[in-house]
């Protein structure tokens, strides 16, 4: 799930920056009041097992594989949705810098797919259907699963954008232009799906 | 068992999963890369074999789609180092792995709520 950056246009590359850094600075506001100082070394090394974890890619049939991401874990564990954005932002951050895993302008998105719905839909999933089921850990998994599902689409949806803004691009012009130029635009091939 | 014995099986794990996973991972391409690379037909979409010039051509005409031309040149990309095999590849998984044991560690404590 680790976009690349070829594949957001800058524009909306920066609206999603944007949003993530406003929930980096949430993410910080909870270390502030509520991350006590003899949790740190639990977050270190939570966060040391998720970048390991996530180096882990599990085959998956007909040519693919995926991979662990581990905001919810780190939001479930640490007791907060902010513990997944801050924990995923800067496993994130190392894995663009140093490893060239997923694109540094597309970066904002990535901690949005990841950290932010990640976090979000792992404790507040998890907190929901534990208080429902008796069982934690079908809990933790049932939460983790539809985090991660939401991830993948709104992925997908990101991932659609852009041909989508240049149809609209191109819709808005049809005043202006010849029918042919807007259908080149429309044909182009869509970018992928997942 | 103390906390700190709890840190340092902690730290451990992480460092065999991060040897391991360069043996253990799969090869094949991840969901979003096989998805792109079959539909622009650098792979077959359930196979993992990638042709290398239609997948530059592909991930040329992504650019060509977004306009977003930056490029970054990392380190350690692909989570190898040039020249180094498996070698190469364990070292810079358990790199990356201390790394994030030293950042995260470091931000933590500077974000953290102090103990009064």
């Amino acid at each position: 799930m680790h976009i690349p950056d070829a594949f957001i246009p800058m524009g909306q590359a920066l609206v999603y920056w944007i949003i993530a850094l406003i929930f980096i600075a949430l993410a910080l506001r909870w270390a502030r009041s509520s991350m006590k100082e003899e949790k740190v070394p639990l977050v270190a090394v939570l966060a040391a097992g998720i970048f390991a974890i996530q180096a882990v890619n599990i085959p998956i049939p007909w040519g693919t594989s995926g991979h662990m991401v581990g905001a919810a874990l780190a939001a479930i564990v640490l007791g907060s949705p902010y513990a997944g954005v801050f924990v995923l932002t800067l496993v994130l951050l190392v894995q663009g810098i140093i490893f060239g895993d997923g694109g540094i302008t597309v970066m904002g998105a990535n901690i949005i797919n990841m950290g932010v719905v990640g976090g979000f839909i792992g404790y507040y999933g998890y907190t929901a259907l534990n208080g429902v089921m008796n069982n934690a850990y079908v809990a933790a998994f049932i939460a983790g699963w539809a985090s991660l599902f939401i991830s993948a689409i709104l992925c997908a949806v990101e991932l659609a954008m852009p041909a989508r803004s240049r149809w609209i691009s191109a819709s808005h012009s049809w005043g202006r232009t010849t029918p042919s130029s807007v259908s080149s635009r429309v044909g182009s091939p869509r970018l992928p799906s997942t | 068992m103390e906390k700190k014995q709890y840190i340092m099986i902690g730290i451990a794990i992480a460092l065999v999963i991060a040897v391991a996973a360069p043996f253990i991972a799969s090869g094949n391409p991840d969901g979003l890369e096989s998805a792109f690379f079959s539909i622009h037909g650098a792979k077959d979409f359930q196979g993992d074999e990638l042709d290398e010039d239609a997948a530059e051509a592909a991930e040329a005409r992504a650019v060509e789609i977004t306009g977003n031309d930056f490029s970054f040149d990392a380190p350690l990309p692909d989570y190898g180092i040039d020249g180094l095999d498996k070698p190469g590849e364990v070292l810079a998984v358990v790199i990356g792995t201390i790394l994030i044991l030293i950042l995260v560690y470091g931000v933590a404590r500077v974000a953290a709520r102090p103990d009064n």
